[in-house]
């Protein structure tokens, strides 16, 4: 099952998960002001949340992560060294 | 002089003489790697040329070769009747760099939705070389590549099951899509 965790410490509370999830996972807490898991169970792990955070708040655990045969290997080689 | 294009690489030599079956196809983990990305860019340039010279009729276009595909796939399996099973095969032919489930809400009980003469079963593509061909691209999902899957999926199902359906996008993600197979009862 899906478990996903949010850094509240990251978490700028901009809303765009909120937006962007097709299934109502998240919900904005209007106390904090940031983001909380209220449907977990319906996350089917497309990482759009992932993709639109601009903190990188959100990390999903026991998920099926999905191949990545684009990545080119040299340029993040290079990216390695010079970061 | 002779001009000589340098490379890093050094050739690679070897006899060569016409053979039956062919048991090496020559290059390492590298060279199908630099294929693999070098086809992406192909074909993402090439869909990319086609949506600018036909527009929204490239998906059209596409669409159709992913369903003709799909049906000279679903030729190589047993015909069948039952969604389930259906699935199972449609799996098989679509492979591991297609690697989908079938997907419903927590609070449904059932994959499939009865809806008059219509079965409605919604799917999650997990593994997906076109997603990964777009991003390598830069390219935006649900354009015309898109719709090479999704006719080769339509393809497959009606080929296998003697039908006729249809595929809509209902999310796509980066890590994966939903898609919604609605299939109409009754042949086609």
């Amino acid at each position: 099952m899906v478990k996903i965790e949010i850094d509240e410490d990251a978490c700028v509370g901009c809303g765009s998960c909120v937006d962007d999830c097709p299934n109502n996972v998240y919900e904005m807490d209007e106390e904090k002001n940031k983001t909380k898991v209220v449907n977990e169970d319906d996350c089917m792990a497309c990482l759009s949340c992932h993709e639109i955070c601009p903190a990188e708040a959100m990390e999903h655990k026991d998920i099926h992560v999905a191949k990545r045969l684009y990545i080119d290997r040299k340029v993040s080689g290079i990216l390695k060294k010079i970061i | 002089m002779e001009y000589q294009i340098e490379r890093e690489e050094k050739e690679v030599l070897g006899d060569f003489k016409p053979e039956l079956i062919p048991d090496a196809c020559g290059g390492g983990i590298d060279d199908y790697e630099e294929a693999l990305h070098v086809l992406m860019k192909f074909v993402g340039s090439m869909s990319s040329a086609l949506e600018q010279v036909s527009g929204r009729g490239a998906n059209a276009i596409v669409y159709q070769a992913g369903k003709r595909m799909g049906h000279e796939a679903g030729k190589m399996v047993e015909k069948t009747d039952d969604l389930e099973k259906a699935m199972q095969e449609l799996s098989e032919i679509l492979g591991v760099e297609f690697f989908f489930d079938m997907w419903k809400p927590a609070d449904q009980t059932e994959y499939t939705v009865e809806n008059g003469n219509e079965t409605i079963v919604k799917l999650i593509f997990r593994d997906c070389v076109v997603r990964q061909t777009l991003r390598r691209t830069g390219l935006p999902q649900k354009g015309p590549l898109c719709y090479l899957l999704y006719g080769y999926t339509v393809g497959a199902v009606e080929e296998v099951m003697g039908i006729r359906g249809k595929l809509d996008i209902d999310h796509v993600g980066p890590n994966a899509c939903l898609k919604t197979l609605t299939i109409k009862w009754g042949g086609k």
